[in-house]
């Protein structure tokens, strides 16, 4: 064994000095190849930050892709299942993409610079998926995921915090949309979105600013509860708000191993981004168009709202006859919102026209001794927590 | 939009006028766009040398073919002059190769018999329409039942020697059964030709069993000349579809079907005038079809790298020399020269001659079927299949054609030494020269590969099979398809099948 691990080794984002720095626990995890924290101090802590004042996320080993030439707005119209054909400039949108059999593939957002400049951001590597894709458009393809640092600023007071950082006039940028800055000598775009569920804002820049970035906005953010946050925080605020993993909450097209894993948008809940009346043709719209037309659709992705305040982690759900009918997905008691919540991918029709009677197996570990609670959940909404202050604009500001 | 037509058939090669003859005798309006001015395709003296015979299921269904052949027999020829002479008859063959060893005669027989029983199992199969694996219907799956059933009826020792010969490459095979170099020489040539394998490439003993059951389920029985040459097998399909009222515009090259609705329901010409119909069929080769027709921008990312990893680059040349007189050919009487004539002396050779093609480059010594018309007359004329003649040759097809035809000319002169003096003129018809002037990408005799995986079902991609192609209302009748390529028709036959059962 005398192999060279340099080639092996996780790679360290460019905030690695910074996030080290603030971490108190030592929890650190492969993200897409890089080490990022898990934790800094505790996960309740960070959860809080991130609903009550600033949270700070390393973004970094997000997938990133810029996408280039004459074609590229046809090439994105084709690629993802949205129709964004009359997106524009400056904007981001929410998106999934299918494969050939309709299956999805990852979900993403998609930013719009102009018709010829575009950058996806998603959790699955795709280089091949586009380039493979791109036969017949006339675009080119740049993995700019090493290229470009990212750094989530989430949470309530997170727009006073960038404005105090120099992003002037931000609180007027409407939700999903981007500009462009130059701060401290380096230019910074920042788009107003997120995983939260959360008034909240990504900012993208070039690695060398990384460092000076992360000092100043923490600086920005002294007196507005500021605190960097790790992926367990992130997991909690993105159950409350109903976002979806790929290959959490369903599997992606490409990583599952048996094509019955595998899932339409339809059977987890991504129904409203498919635009089947689109006019061009996009991946995966035959397959999609005869899902629709027959409704096999056989399982659905919802929330539940579950009896009593025991987490349904991993829980099978089961209907009035003990009949297996699903898995929870993810499940967290909700500090928030005082709910004990779960997504759950249920067979049809319990979720869509049986919400009622269905139960969920909890297995609640209480010191190396399992208590097994039969807990009564219903079906509701996803997005389990909403403010109104995600979407207001001007966007609140504090002192 | 008022449908013109109830059928346009894209394209007049043999098996798009099969297609178009069958679809109107069933009272089916028909209009076939040809790009060139002739019809017939490949089906043309400058590409077609031997052929195997229509099969009755297609000729009766197009209500009779007044074509005629002749049987040809084969030759091997020998530098030494010890050329081996087969006409497919077990007896006779039994007796030639005695000639030579007494142990190989034996031998031959057996393994004659053996691979014929094979190919017999997947004959029934090569007629009809494959099943369609992605379609997880009971009648699919009930036809892949009945192939795996014909084959194990064969009897548990031949079902183990089919499994084990299946994947298996044909030099390894003959070999084990062989000790004459130029018999072993000879019948890798047949399992090789006009595919891009060597013969001891894994997959080219299927390859054989392939040709065989298009040939009468023999290596050298069914192989014919047509009466009257390739022209008058076009002629005789042209009468056919006057009688049935096909119409035909010639020089109209296609540029794209017209979709509505992801339904294909016409075709716009180069010309830009627009013709309607009811269904589309494309005898083009399945690249140009998903890519041109069909359009990348109307196919999933899957589909196009199904059809960018289709194999399908041609590795055979066609050249043709009209000659002042005979030529002498060594040892040969008046019968050997109307035979078909082999120039691949051993299994080492073809090898040879192959291992160059793979880097997309070319052998100067390639192997040689050769078929001498007008034999008896003052101008008879010399065509020769040229293998391993690589589409897209490295050394540039502009720059190395002449250097290589007077290598196969120097390759005839060892066995025909006065060659070079009976030459009037010569040309030659490159895989390259194919794609451009038959529109075949990739200049393939059979529009892709004939291997395993682009075989059967797979044929010419999963999904694709049973001549539809992912555009409802759009359909494939070429060679590309089920089973492939050769003057067979069954392509066509089973597309216009497709078609009815649609309706």
């Amino acid at each position: 064994m005398n192999r060279d691990l340099r080639f092996t080794a996780l790679k360290k984002t460019p905030f690695h000095s910074r996030t080290s720095l603030a971490s108190r626990t030592n929890k650190y995890y492969n993200w897409n190849g890089f080490t990022v924290p898990t934790e800094y101090s505790t996960t309740e802590l960070e959860y809080t930050a991130a609903r009550n004042g600033t949270s700070v996320m390393d973004l970094t080993p997000m997938c990133k892709y810029m996408i280039n030439g004459s074609d590229a707005n046809k090439f994105v119209d084709y690629l993802v299942t949205r129709d964004l054909s009359q997106m524009e400039d400056n904007t981001v949108a929410y998106i999934i993409w299918c494969n050939e059999d309709g299956k999805v593939m990852d979900d993403g957002t998609i930013f719009k610079f102009s018709n010829t400049k575009f950058m996806l951001c998603c959790a699955v590597k795709i280089y091949n998926w586009l380039h493979d894709s791109a036969e017949g458009f006339d675009v080119s393809f740049e993995d700019a995921t090493d290229t470009t640092a990212a750094l989530a600023i989430q949470g309530p007071t997170s727009c006073s915090t960038l404005k105090n950082y120099g992003a002037d006039e931000l609180e007027l940028l409407k939700p999903f949309g981007m500009k462009q800055y130059n701060i401290n000598g380096y230019d910074v775009l920042i788009s107003r979105t997120g995983f939260t569920g959360d008034l909240g804002y990504e900012l993208w820049t070039d690695p060398a600013n990384a460092e000076n970035m992360w000092d100043s906005i923490m600086e920005a953010g002294k007196e507005l509860k500021i605190r960097p946050f790790g992926m367990h925080a992130l997991e909690m605020t993105r159950i409350e708000a109903g976002f979806i993993q790929t290959n959490t909450d369903f599997m992606a097209a490409e990583d599952s191993l048996r094509p019955v894993r595998m899932r339409s948008p339809y059977e987890i809940g991504m129904g409203w981004l498919v635009h089947l009346n689109k006019e061009s043709y996009f991946v995966g719209k035959r397959a999609l168009k005869r899902e629709k037309e027959t409704g096999n659709s056989e399982r659905c992705l919802v929330g539940l709202d579950i009896d009593g305040d025991k987490p349904a982690v991993g829980s099978v759900i089961y209907n009035e006859k003990k009949e297996d009918i699903g898995i929870v997905t993810a499940a967290m008691w909700s500090p928030t919102m005082k709910r004990n919540v779960a997504l759950a991918s249920l067979k049809r029709p319990y979720g869509i026209k049986i919400k009622e009677n269905i139960f969920a197996e909890i297995y609640h570990p209480e010191e190396l001794e399992y208590k097994k609670i039969w807990a009564k959940c219903k079906v509701v909404k996803r997005q389990f927590f909403s403010p109104e202050r995600r979407n207001k604009v001007p966007a609140d500001l504090y002192e | 939009m008022s449908d013109n037509y109830d059928v346009i058939v894209i394209g007049a090669g043999h098996n798009g006028l099969v297609c178009a003859n069958i679809l109107a005798k069933k009272n089916r309006k028909v209009l076939i766009c040809e790009a060139r001015e002739n019809c017939g395709g490949l089906v043309e003296e400058s590409i077609t040398n031997f052929v195997p015979q229509i099969p009755l299921s297609v000729s009766s269904s197009l209500g009779g073919l007044p074509v005629k052949y002749k049987a040809k027999s084969t030759i091997a020829l020998s530098e030494s002059g010890q050329h081996i002479r087969l006409v497919g008859n077990q007896h006779i063959d039994h007796k030639v190769i005695s000639g030579f060893s007494s142990k190989d005669a034996d031998r031959y027989v057996e393994f004659h018999d053996k691979m014929s029983s094979f190919s017999k199992a997947l004959g029934s199969f090569m007629m009809a329409s494959p099943p369609r694996i992605m379609n997880n219907t009971f009648s699919d799956y009930f036809k892949l039942f009945k192939l795996g059933m014909n084959v194990r009826m064969l009897g548990k020792k031949k079902f183990n020697e089919f499994a084990r010969m299946i994947g298996l490459n044909i030099a390894d095979e003959l070999e084990d059964n062989f000790e004459n170099t130029l018999l072993q020489g000879l019948i890798a040539h047949d399992a090789v030709l006009g595919s891009n394998l060597g013969p001891r490439s894994p997959g080219s003993l299927i390859n054989l069993l392939y040709r065989m059951a298009t040939h009468d389920n023999s290596i050298f029985a069914g192989i014919y000349e047509i009466d009257g040459g390739s022209k008058a097998f076009v002629d005789t399909l042209l009468d056919i579809s006057n009688k049935n009222k096909v119409e035909i515009k010639t020089s109209s090259s296609v540029k794209r079907c017209i979709t509505e609705n992801d339904k294909a329901i016409g075709v716009e010409l180069h010309s830009g005038e627009k013709i309607y119909a009811k269904k589309i069929i494309s005898n083009a080769d399945p690249r140009s079809t998903y890519f041109c027709l069909l359009g990348t921008e109307n196919l999933d990312t899957d589909v196009k790298r199904r059809i960018k990893h289709h194999r399908s680059k041609g590795k055979v040349a066609k050249l043709s020399l009209s000659l002042n007189k005979q030529p002498e050919f060594i040892n040969c009487d008046k019968n050997d020269l109307e035979s078909r004539m082999v120039i691949a002396p051993s299994i080492d050779y073809i090898e040879e001659a192959f291992n160059p093609s793979k880097f997309d480059k070319l052998s100067m010594e390639p192997i040689l079927e050769m078929k001498l018309k007008n034999s008896d007359q003052s101008n008879p004329v010399l065509n020769i299949q040229v293998q391993y003649a690589s589409y897209g040759a490295q050394e540039g097809w502009d720059k190395i054609k002449d250097n290589y035809v007077d290598a196969v000319i120097k390759l005839i002169g060892k066995y025909a030494p006065d060659i070079q003096s009976c030459i009037e003129t010569k040309t030659i018809v490159t895989p390259d020269d194919i794609e451009k002037n038959f529109y075949v990408s990739g200049g393939h005799w059979h529009h892709g590969e004939i291997q395993i995986d682009q075989l059967f079902m797979l044929r010419p991609i999963p999904g694709a099979s049973q001549y539809r192609t992912h555009l409802d209302g759009l359909y494939m009748c070429g060679a590309g398809t089920h089973p492939g390529g050769g003057l067979t028709g069954i392509p066509g036959k089973n597309a216009a099948q497709a078609i009815l059962e649609d309706a």
